[in-house]
């Protein structure tokens, strides 16, 4: 009979925190090498967002508008972020668990360039905030960790010398207690053992969350790979679609 | 939320992290290329602006951030992701990650508590 032993739980659990720690857009395989795209997650990203930046001049440009031309004036640089990231009532919005509520136009080029690369602008902004901030959600939950809140009460008596005054790197600013010197601050950190509390606590509470946002994660695998596809048969120059670009 | 006087002080803070009233009325009054932290709510009273990293914020907006908006442009090899931490030189838990166009009115858990953020390419 195989038997599981604490420390062989704990290294499947490592190596597989070790896997998601590796960072937020790591979220799996993408489309097969065969379908002639990038394999990387790296080389994929580039992809899409140059396809997402041409998008976005093309549509600039037929307003008469570009990127390039800085400083602009304050009215200049106010009509650009209209066309640009839209104007109006924020449409999108999705509050997170950790309390933020993210929202966005679905007016504008920008909105306009995901919606037709992602093809659904509305469920790929939920699930692209939602991937983008699992790091912010587990750190969140690891916050609220007795473990850490015993190891963040050992750094602060570290970092806050006999007598009170905290250490300070920045004469004539506000010291605190909770920002010492940065020297200061990774000794204590390694003395404390705060550092190794939330690294653990982290990778156990991003395998937790991925579970939790199992479905933001398959949406957003989803919508990717198909925005992949679009961005490699995307023409040379790219008119701009008429209409709203609402979903 | 802290309020914050409009001091000759807060404008010497200006010449590195820019600094502005805004209004919460439509969109965010943030610049392109740049992302902004007010310290109200909703994108409302003074607000700091930066188009590089800052280990750590002045303390005029240190602690005092109440609303965010990433107004990032994009392009090929360009850092246009913005995360944000509750502690200098970014330590501490990140409280958001935001992408070019994403905006914060409010955050119960994040407010009062950034100290500084980078740019990335990505969360």
């Amino acid at each position: 009979m195989l038997r599981i032993t604490a420390r062989t739980r704990h290294a499947l659990l490592a190596a597989a925190a070790a896997l998601l720690l590796s960072g937020c857009a790591t979220v799996g395989p993408g489309p097969s090498e065969a379908s002639g795209l990038p394999s990387g997650a790296a080389a994929q990203d580039a992809l899409l967002k140059a396809a997402e930046h041409r998008l976005v001049v093309d549509c600039l440009k037929g307003q008469g508008l570009s990127l390039t031309s800085r400083p602009r004036a304050p009215d200049d640089d106010r009509t650009l972020r209209a066309a640009l990231f839209g104007a109006g009532p924020r449409e999108l919005s999705v509050t997170l668990a950790t309390g933020a509520t993210v929202t966005a136009h679905t007016d504008g080029c920008l909105a306009g360039a995901r919606n037709r690369l992602y093809g659904d602008q509305r469920r790929w902004f939920r699930a692209q905030v939602v991937v983008d901030n699992l790091r912010a959600e587990a750190q969140a939950r690891v916050s609220a960790d007795p473990t850490h809140r015993a190891a963040l009460a050992r750094w602060t008596r570290c970092a806050t010398p006999p007598g009170g005054t905290p250490h300070s790197d920045r004469p004539g600013r506000p010291v605190r207690a909770e920002r010492p010197n940065p020297a200061v601050a990774v000794r204590c950190s390694r003395e404390s053992g705060l550092d190794e509390v939330r690294a653990r606590l982290e990778a156990t509470e991003l395998v937790t969350v991925r579970a939790l946002r199992r479905d933001e994660l398959a949406t957003y695998r989803q919508l990717r790979d198909r925005a992949l596809r679009r961005a490699v048969e995307l023409p040379a120059t790219v008119p701009p679609q008429k209409g709203p670009t609402h979903s | 939320m802290k309020r914050f006087l409009v001091t000759t002080a807060a404008a010497l803070f200006a010449a590195t992290a820019g600094l502005a009233l805004a209004t919460s009325a439509g969109a965010a009054e943030c610049p392109s290329g740049e992302f902004c932290v007010w310290q109200d709510s909703n994108f409302g009273g003074q607000r700091a602006n930066w188009s590089g990293d800052d280990g750590w914020w002045e303390s005029w907006i240190s602690d005092t951030d109440s609303s965010w908006a990433n107004h990032g442009i994009s392009g090929p090899g360009i850092k246009d992701h913005v995360k944000v931490y509750e502690s200098a030189w970014q330590g501490g838990s990140m409280t958001v990650c935001l992408a070019p166009g994403q905006e914060v009115g409010y955050n119960g858990a994040a407010n009062d508590r950034g100290d500084s953020h980078i740019w990335s390419m990505g969360c």
